[in-house]
């Protein structure tokens, strides 16, 4: 009787304190996002830092889990677009490679991350894209490539092409011909996409209005 | 009963919620700033704050007795340390930055490195191609860095100095037998290989790794791209060649192959030749490079070419009696070599090995004279490296080649086969970030002289600052007297320089400066006795000239100076510029050299200034590149003092364009250089006849000339940046 009291006792303990630890997990991601989506083009090193470490100390706890990297990782990519000089971008963006590395190690063949990759390519190229264009734009093409074979109906991955291929002039095969029908694409694809989980990712689409704005109707 | 066990836990856990321990503290640095925005947690809890402007943070923890504290800054080494909850004072924090290329010193003497690979390196391997006056050959960019002398007649890398033998071109740790096209007489020679294969240049003025050997002024150390940078077919063509090339990738290799043919009659025919061309240089060749990655570490690369040349011309000869040699030559060339590179236990163990083979054979004719040669030499490398905590590392490793001579001299054939070994170790060796030694030791064994040799080398540094940093580099060379002396006399030694460099430098926000000075004793240097009938100082000036005479290794040497290199990325928007100056001060005893005298190849001073812009709104990059040369040594036989005449000043100012622009959709990429926009008659050195009486200018093949050409990539994938060139 005493035994199965105990134990009986001690599954109901255990479980609570799991449900207790996910309640804790689901407050503290809501509470991040909800402060990371406060920030915009304008925020200070300072705050997206702040959001970064953030996810890092869930990351911490919740080791099985890949969208507290994603997160950390996501925002280091902006202070690497961010940073005063090439070797305080790069820094930024080494840190972004580790959130990168530990996220992949728990979710392998994640198009989210694969995306992520990408996106560090791009800020990486755009730190010195004189010197870095050969390095990462063929790093940047082919995580783009996978993550579309991974899920080809993830609008980000059009978002970060057609963004890109905004920005490059026209004799490189760039400009609005080329990046608006990739960007009304990833514009299709936002109507009908859902994220997988209440904390999946959800950016791009503000993102794009303005270069989507430059496009003929 | 049920209920009160229930009751109990949960009050428990009620209870433990409420009993919270405020923490609270500061992050600093070593020195004491505050750092903001650090990452403080208790590990393993969602406890933590960041830091604020003044480096504070406070948290509430319901964690009881002990936790491990955690704090965490980018750019820092991450701390953690075990503290009791209950007490209620202050925790300082004191973090240490992480080792990093801005803050921990690097060994820069007598070296010159572009690299993508390290971010603080003050050229870039675009630069290479990009830049005026280079015509995006490797050799003729190095020769614009500071350290390196212009000799325009003369095909190849002079180095503080030390003579076109005395430098060796290293693609991957393996030597190049032949890395220059096979030189004509008077006239300089294209080095071989592509800039575009290369991601990393190297580029050693002296005091260089005990990795290398076999080279008494420099090493040029070539490392090849790990994946092709474009994908499909493209075609090239310009007023010289024709090339098509096609590169392909997939995920764990890849593959690139290139034809082309050559002729220079198109440019010939626009661009005035000093040269009487009785056969415009003609050529043709291909490449095959194959890249597989079989493990996640481990890297296989194979490259081999192959090439054929032909050319006549009638060459300024004052020892012929018309003035003129005919010279013919037809050059067969084939350069394999495969390396394999692999790691283990994390990347602590590295190995870097290769396997090479080359064959190049000269069909030459000096009026009509059968002048053939050819080499042959097969080698094999294998260097172990060992990481080691702290930026400290060990490598280990052995190379050997055997090497194959053959050279027809006025109908007399010579053959010479060299065994050669060598053994060398290296340490790395970190006291903290400012300061790192680098000690080595290199023995080798070469079988035609059958002499061994040990050389030791040091190189240390030492941070002065934030920005700035000292280096000083010490070293033994050795080197196998070159093969033309070993036909007739295997009993020569070795021939040696030894290096004193001190190296001081300030990189920072896109501005370089530095600046090198050194001291280099050559020693053991081989020495020809030309006993002439009734002349007991004869000195045959004839650079063609096979030395016959009696032949030991008394001859010595110095060479010192100084080098300044500048260059301002930022300063004025847009323009990208640099300067170097060099300073040389050389005597040598060797060759036929009667007594010590300053070389032939030896200019004083070189100054080289260039610039380069790109236009964004015609997508077109411009650069000038302006090289001054002081006057050179040359020989006067009616002048008593040897080698005491000097030419004029060689100066030389060269433009180049480069245009970007789409064709159906294809890259284009179009290119025009002018060379010695000011059309200066350069002179290089004199000829005498015998007679002495009347003297020929050696200068350059062409005064003004341009080229023009283009490249378009056949291939939608085929994508360029925008910052490309």
């Amino acid at each position: 009787m005493k035994t199965l009291i105990i134990s009986i006792a001690v599954a109901v303990a255990t479980s609570v304190s799991a449900q207790a630890q996910s309640d804790q997990y689901k407050q503290a991601m809501g509470q991040a996002l909800n402060t990371m989506q406060s920030h915009n083009e304008k925020s200070s090193t300072a705050d997206l830092m702040a959001s970064a470490n953030q996810f890092e100390r869930i990351a911490g706890v919740e080791s099985n889990q890949w969208l507290p990297r994603y997160y950390a990782g996501l925002n280091y990519v902006y202070l690497g677009f961010l940073g005063k000089d090439e070797a305080d971008k790069d820094k930024y963006l080494d840190q972004a490679d580790v959130n990168l590395k530990a996220a992949e190690a728990v979710s392998p063949n994640n198009d989210e991350l694969t995306i992520l990759k990408a996106y560090i390519a791009q800020a990486r190229m755009a730190v010195d894209p004189m010197n870095r264009w050969q390095q990462y734009g063929p790093l940047f093409q082919s995580a783009l490539a996978k993550a579309k074979s991974l899920n080809v109906e993830n609008p980000r991955a059009y978002v970060l092409e057609g963004s890109s291929l905004m920005y490059t002039p026209e004799q490189f095969g760039g400009g609005p011909g080329a990046a608006c029908p990739v960007l009304k694409q990833a514009n299709e694809k936002f109507a009908s996409f859902k994220p997988a989980s209440e904390f999946s990712p959800t950016w791009g689409q503000k993102q794009m209005e303005p270069l989507l704005a430059k496009c003929p109707k | 009963m049920k209920t009160l066990y229930f009751l109990a836990i949960l009050l428990s856990a009620t209870l433990s919620t409420s009993a919270q321990t405020m923490l609270a503290g500061r992050v600093t640095d070593q020195k004491g700033h505050a750092l903001p925005g650090a990452n403080v947690f208790l590990r393993g809890t969602y406890d933590g704050a960041n830091t604020d402007s003044t480096g504070s943070f406070k948290f509430a923890s319901s964690r009881q007795d002990t936790a491990t504290l955690m704090v965490s800054y980018i750019g820092y080494e991450s701390y953690s340390k075990k503290i009791t909850l209950a007490a209620n004072s202050p925790i300082l924090v004191r973090l240490t930055e992480t080792a990093n290329e801005l803050n921990t010193v690097v060994i820069t003497a007598g070296s010159f490195e572009a690299s993508d690979e390290r971010r603080m390196t003050m050229l870039k391997p675009m630069d290479i191609v990009t830049t005026a006056g280079a015509g995006a050959d490797i050799t003729a960019a190095m020769n614009l860095l500071p350290g390196t002398q212009r000799v325009g007649e003369q095909t190849g890398l002079f180095v503080r100095g030390g003579s076109s033998e005395e430098a060796k071109v290293v693609i991957d740790g393996m030597i190049v037998q032949n890395p220059y096209f096979s030189s004509m007489p008077g006239l300089q020679s294209r080095g071989r290989f592509q800039p575009f294969m290369f991601k990393g240049t190297s580029f050693s003025t002296g005091g260089y790794s005990a990795q290398y050997g076999q080279a008494l002024s420099s090493v040029l150390l070539l490392n090849t791209v790990d994946k092709t940078q474009n994908e499909g077919l493209s075609l090239s063509l310009n007023l010289a060649n024709a090339a098509l090339s096609y590169d392909h990738a997939t995920e764990k290799s890849s593959v690139s192959a290139t034809a082309y043919y050559g002729n220079l009659k198109p440019l010939f025919a626009l661009v005035r030749q000093n040269i009487d061309w009785t056969h415009v240089p003609e050529f043709a060749g291909s490449s095959l490079t194959y890249r597989l990655q079989p493990t996640k570490t481990g890297m296989l690369k194979f490259y081999g070419m192959y090439s054929d040349s032909r050319l006549g011309m009638n060459f300024v000869d004052p020892s012929n009696e018309t003035g003129k040699t005919a010279f013919r030559q037809q050059n067969r060339n084939f350069f394999t070599t495969s390396t394999y590179t692999d790691s283990w236990a994390d990347g602590r163990w590295l190995l870097h090995s290769g396997l090479s083979y080359s064959y190049d054979t000269d069909a030459t004719t000096f009026s009509a004279q059968n002048f053939g040669r050819s080499s042959e030499r097969l080698q094999a490398r294998a260097v172990l490296t060992r990481l080691l905590p702290g930026n400290n590392s060990f490598l280990f490793g052995t190379e050997g080649s055997r090497v194959t001579y053959q050279n027809a001299v006025s109908g007399t054939q010579y053959a010479l086969h060299d065994n050669y070994g060598a053994l060398f170790a290296e340490s790395q060796t970190y006291l903290g970030r400012n300061l790192a030694v680098q000690l080595g030791l290199r023995g080798e064994y070469s079988s035609v002289i059958n002499r061994f040799n040990l050389a030791p080398r040091l190189s240390m540094a030492y941070k002065t600052g934030v920005y700035s940093q000292v280096s000083l580099a010490y070293g033994q060379f050795y080197q196998t007297p070159d093969y033309r002396y070993l036909y007739r006399n295997e009993n020569l030694n070795y021939e040696r320089a030894d290096h004193l460099i001190l190296n001081y430098q300030l990189i920072k926000d896109k501005r370089t400066f530095r600046i090198e000075t050194f001291y280099k004793n050559y020693a053991q240097l081989v020495r020809e006795f030309t006993s002439q009938p009734g002349m007991p100082n004869y000195y045959d000036a004839n650079p063609y000239r096979f030395p016959w005479g009696r032949t030991d290794n008394s001859g010595n040497g110095y060479a010192k100076g100084f080098d300044v290199f500048w260059r301002d990325q930022k300063s004025i928007r847009g323009l990208d510029y640099w300067v170097t100056y060099s300073y040389v001060d050389t005597k040598r005893l060797f060759q036929q050299y009667p007594v010590a005298a300053t070389p032939t190849f030896i200019s004083n001073h070189n100054i080289s200034l260039i610039g380069k812009r790109y236009f964004d709104k015609i997508s077109t990059s411009m650069g000038l590149t302006y090289t001054i040369s002081s006057g050179r040594p040359y020989y006067n036989p009616n002048n008593e003092l040897f080698l005491a005449d000097r030419t004029p000043v060689v100066n030389n100012l060269s433009f180049s364009a480069s245009h970007i622009t789409r064709i159906k959709k294809n890259m284009v990429v179009l290119y025009a250089t002018v060379d010695n926009i000011l059309n200066t008659h350069n002179v290089y050195t004199y000829q005498y006849t015998p007679d002495a009486k009347t003297r020929y200018a050696v200068g350059p093949q062409s005064y003004r000339s341009f080229f023009v050409g283009g490249m378009i990539m056949l291939s939608k994938k085929a994508k360029v940046n925008v910052n490309e060139l």
